[in-house]
């Protein structure tokens, strides 16, 4: 009994993920294809229900971790200057591929899950599902969907994208790298950016500042989109 | 030192979120995270903040950024009703996005971005 009254405390929660995130990444150091995300979040969830604790208990604390996010997005104009600078002739060029890319991915979202019969909130967390999570859960919000449904969606497009995104480029024949680099850092946010550093610096720098101007033209264009429905 | 400079750097992305923050309550509709980017983005252009006075901070937040949505993640536990009965929504929304947005930056890259001159790149930055 007094054990759960411990963990019931905010700091307990921190500390648990604080935990639950080391054991992940150690688990990805030596298994590669174990997601971190997922290595981090099943022990926790697990714990909880089994002292039968609900979610909003443990959320006292992880609430403090989730406003971090905050912070982490101004941090993405890091990569964006310093890669910018790199590829400045490409830029405006590059920056009208990434918006086209980024209204295609939100308007195909959503009206794919709309015309499967989804409620709008389900539809609304569809749209942001391809820029990185923080702005993704950001966007969300904005547009009253449900930011969990959209975290989930937003790994799944970057673990699908940095694995059959390029061969599907292949297919379609796409063979330019700087596009190669637009097209997975559009659609599949930094996990797909990470995927190229393995094979061409070129193509992940173009990817990684992709990753951000997608970012910040989505949630120009959730402005937009909320405007029209109100 | 490095511990001071990460501390720096680290309040430095804070005031930019909290002024972000602070427009967006005022009445902006882009949410504060983006308009601290963007902010943050133009004071870097700059020069009123110098790179590598936030480099090791930003790069500490965005190597280890899959920590800060655990705590979200998590709230997927109590989701599972809604998932499972949009489960054909949602995962056919993400195919066909995913591959429409591949497709259309990539085909639209391929056409505009060869017109310019290739250019070197010393270094990249992957960030989640």
């Amino acid at each position: 009994m007094s054990l759960t009254l411990i963990l019931r405390h905010p700091a307990a929660s921190i500390a648990l993920t604080l935990l639950a995130y080391a054991l992940a990444v150690v688990l990805h150091r030596r298994w590669r294809w174990v997601p971190p995300i997922v290595a981090a979040c099943l022990p926790i969830v697990a714990l909880l229900l089994l002292i039968r604790e609900p979610y909003a208990t443990y959320n006292l604390g992880g609430n403090t971790l989730t406003w971090l996010l905050g912070p982490a997005t101004v941090g993405l104009a890091v990569p964006m200057f310093r890669n910018g600078k790199l590829l400045r002739r490409s830029l405006p060029m590059l920056a009208v591929v990434v918006l086209a890319g980024s209204v295609v991915g939100m308007v195909t979202a959503g009206v794919t899950a709309w015309l499967l019969g989804a409620p709008l909130p389900v539809v609304m967390s569809a749209v942001p599902k391809s820029v990185t999570t923080p702005i993704a859960i950001e966007v969300s919000r904005e547009l009253n969907g449900i930011p969990q449904i959209t975290i989930a969606m937003v790994i799944l497009a970057g673990v699908l994208g940095a694995s059959f995104g390029r061969p599907l480029l292949r297919l379609a024949g796409v063979r330019d790298y700087r596009a190669i680099g637009a097209a997975i850092g559009t659609a599949s946010h930094g996990v797909g950016t990470a995927s190229l550093l393995r094979r061409s610096e070129l193509q992940a720098t173009v990817s990684s500042w992709a990753m951000a101007a997608a970012g910040v033209f989505t949630s120009l264009l959730a402005v937009l989109l909320k405007l029209c429905l109100r | 030192m490095r511990l001071i400079e990460s501390i720096l750097g680290f309040s430095i992305l804070v005031a930019f979120f909290l002024l972000g923050a602070f427009l967006h309550k005022v009445g902006l509709p882009i949410p504060g995270g983006v308009l601290g980017l963007i902010l943050f983005y133009l004071a870097l252009s700059c020069g009123v903040v110098k790179l590598k006075w936030v480099e090791r901070a930003a790069g500490i937040m965005l190597r280890h950024m899959v920590l800060l949505f655990v705590p979200l993640t998590v709230g997927l536990m109590e989701m599972g009703p809604v998932l499972s009965r949009q489960a054909l929504a949602i995962t056919a929304s993400l195919l066909v996005s995913l591959a429409a947005v591949l497709l259309t930056t990539g085909l639209l890259g391929q056409r505009l971005l060869p017109a310019m001159r290739h250019e070197e790149a010393p270094s990249a930055e992957a960030s989640r």
